[in-house]
């Protein structure tokens, strides 16, 4: 394995997520009040409600317990929620804080999920599976659901690992190429009437920018001509109740936009296997330029005159780097989609549409 | 499965008590795992013929994922696990051992194993050295002690953690250090907590002997009394359906107690 030298996502934060995505009332994060702070501030502009118990250092000493018992009577006083996780620190999980004996010392009504974990314990994704296995273990999802996104998140980080942001020691950000060399290319094929393909294969909210850019094609292709195939993987039917709420979302204002979704290549939690299904799909199809947003390494056989929109700027510097001269950044896409119910602008959709304006005008 | 945990002060003799309630548990059959948690990984000698082995983290630290066994066959089938740890001064030993019991439940414990012993060191100190009391893990413990003051105070300290912990107490273990009514000082100690002493192991020169031979007892000397002494214990482990978990008492009760008796 390659010793990874720049910083990744931690299990804790995945772990908060996941947690998110089952529609949990209230996060209790066990640890000192720093701790998963800026993901702690994100998700409560989506809504969920995040706590800490505030841990210092005599609780590093003797121990977190009764901290933990008081603040989780608290939430439940304030918030009466149905749904609470309470996340593992560092600093809970290291002097072997018994989570479980706590919840139970609390006794209070709601269900309460104990997230055994911290940010040593391997990548990112050991978060997400172990929330998936208390919530199957409590009876909030199936058992099936489980083993189905285990199996994903499994998936996604064997692709980091090979052809990912962990597949190089060290990746210094890059911003991409700029907005207008790639829109141009969009438009220039459009009127050429040449065979776009446009791939939508994204994580979870991320999509709700992403999508963005088929909206701003469609826009295009209805002023200039083209032929263009959508493929997204946004199945409504694949996922927890949140993640398909997404895809149905976006489904609605891509109709609205009158865009027709080809093919529908998976569930938004399944991008390791859609993306497959996706470069399947468009196979014989023709094809002459490909733009693929979201996470386009998920997508075998990359050719670098695909168009490859991302938002991390170590996903572009590993693309730049390998030749994709026309991989190009949605930078912050994440941190501006917290609450979103619908499609949200991207700035290579932006760029597009002013082109074509200025074209017609 | 029987899965128990042995406490007690350092320096009573919780090894070779595990060591030998292990061979003689052997010795009838049963499916038995030594895990010795002392970082120091010398708690399995008697039953290896006197050998260390390679511990369980040291393991994980130099091959992880590696699919040889976790655990080296001793004396009578036992099958021996040090977990290890750091040496003394450095990292976290408390955290070795909760990752050594997580990854051994996870990967390694199945469901025929009939009894498996945590050979714990010293007292309960920290989340770590709790862990082998967590649910899950051992779901009784005995703890080893003589009629001597201090061991009875770590006694008490540990039943104060299973009280806390909600773990149920299977008995005390009296180790003879030959001192005056020492029976009945544990036993009524024993009953303070409300728990009962489970055996009275007298002191032998045997026990030194076969150790120094990097023996069990069971293994060095198998007709002595002493030996019989072990596997009466390991039967009455196996019996034991007294469980309860304890309540510490004052230490000036515990100073009564030995005044009384004196
Ligand atoms: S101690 Fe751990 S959980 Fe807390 S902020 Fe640091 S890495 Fe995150």
């Amino acid at each position: 394995m390659t010793d990874v030298l720049h910083p990744r996502p931690s299990p804790i934060i995945a772990a908060m997520y996941t947690l998110r995505d089952l529609d949990v009332d209230v996060i209790v994060m066990h640890g000192p009040p720093g701790c998963g702070f800026t993901a702690s501030r994100l998700l409560e502009e989506a809504g969920v409600t995040v706590v800490t118990t505030g841990m210092q250092e005599n609780d590093l000493i003797f121990g977190a317990e009764q901290r933990l018992v008081e603040v989780l009577k608290k939430v439940d006083e304030e918030f009466s929620p149905k749904l609470v996780g309470v996340v593992g620190t560092c600093a809970s999980m290291i002097i072997g804080e018994n989570l479980d004996a706590a919840i139970k010392k609390a006794g209070i009504r709601s269900t309460v999920l104990p997230i055994d974990i911290h940010a040593c314990a391997g990548p990112n994704t050991v978060g997400a599976i172990k929330v998936l296995e208390v919530a199957a273990s409590k009876g909030i999802i199936p058992n099936e659901e489980f083993e189905r996104q285990k199996e994903m998140l499994m998936r996604a980080t064997a692709l980091e690992r090979e052809r990912g942001m962990t597949s190089k020691p060290y990746l210094k950000p890059h911003r991409g190429a700029t907005k207008l060399k790639v829109a141009k290319r969009i438009i220039e094929y459009l009127s050429q009437n040449k065979r776009i393909a446009v791939v939508l294969n994204a994580k979870k909210e991320t999509a709700y920018r992403f999508a963005d850019v088929m909206r701003a094609i469609e826009y295009a292709r209805r002023r200039i001509g083209g032929y263009v195939v959508y493929v997204a993987n946004t199945d409504p039917n694949i996922g927890l109740p949140r993640i398909r709420r997404y895809s149905m979302d976006i489904l609605r204002d891509l109709r609205e936009a009158g865009v027709t979704v080809d093919y529908l290549s998976g569930g938004l939690d399944e991008y390791p296997v859609a993306g497959e299904r996706a470069a399947k799909y468009l196979e014989d199809k023709g094809i002459d330029l490909r733009v693929l947003c979201g996470l386009p390494h998920a997508i075998p056989d990359l050719r670098v005159e695909d168009i490859l929109v991302t938002d991390q700027p170590r996903e572009l510097r590993n693309f730049i780097d390998s030749g994709f001269t026309f991989a190009v950044g949605e930078i912050s896409t994440h941190s501006m989609l917290m609450g979103a119910r619908g499609i949200v602008n991207s700035e290579l959709g932006d760029t597009i549409r002013e082109l074509v304006d200025e074209v017609q005008t | 499965m029987k899965q128990i945990a042995i406490y007690g002060k350092g320096g009573i003799g919780k090894s070779t008590i595990s060591a030998n309630v292990a061979a003689a548990l052997g010795e009838r059959g049963l499916n038995t795992w030594y895990i010795g948690c002392d970082p120091k990984a010398d708690g399995s000698m008697t039953l290896l013929g006197g050998r260390k082995i390679e511990t369980f983290l040291e393991r994980l630290r130099s091959s992880p994922g590696e699919n040889r066994p976790a655990y080296v066959e001793g004396f009578n089938g036992v099958k021996c696990i040090e977990t290890g740890g750091p040496i003394a001064g450095v990292g976290c030993a408390g955290r070795g051992i909760i990752v050594a019991v997580q990854e051994l439940y996870k990967r390694y414990f199945a469901d025929n194993i009939d009894v498996i012993i945590y050979d714990v060191p010293g007292d309960v100190v920290c989340g770590g050295f709790a862990a082998p009391l967590r649910e899950k893990f051992a779901n009784e413990v005995y703890i080893v002690t003589s009629g001597e003051y201090l061991s009875l105070y770590a006694a008490n300290n540990i039943v104060r953690g299973l009280e806390n912990l909600r773990v149920n107490l299977g008995g005390l273990i009296c180790n003879s250090r030959e001192i005056r009514n020492e029976e009945r000082i544990v036993s009524e100690f024993a009953r303070k907590i409300g728990s009962h002493m489970i055996s009275f192991i007298p002191r032998d020169p045997i026990v030194r002997e076969c150790e120094n031979r990097g023996k069990t007892v069971i293994e060095g000397a198998p007709e002595s009394s002493q030996a019989s002494a072990y596997r009466r214990l390991a039967d009455a482990i196996l019996k034991n359906s007294d469980l309860r978990i304890p309540k510490p008492i004052d230490p000036e009760e515990i100073r009564a107690l030995l005044r009384e008796n004196e």
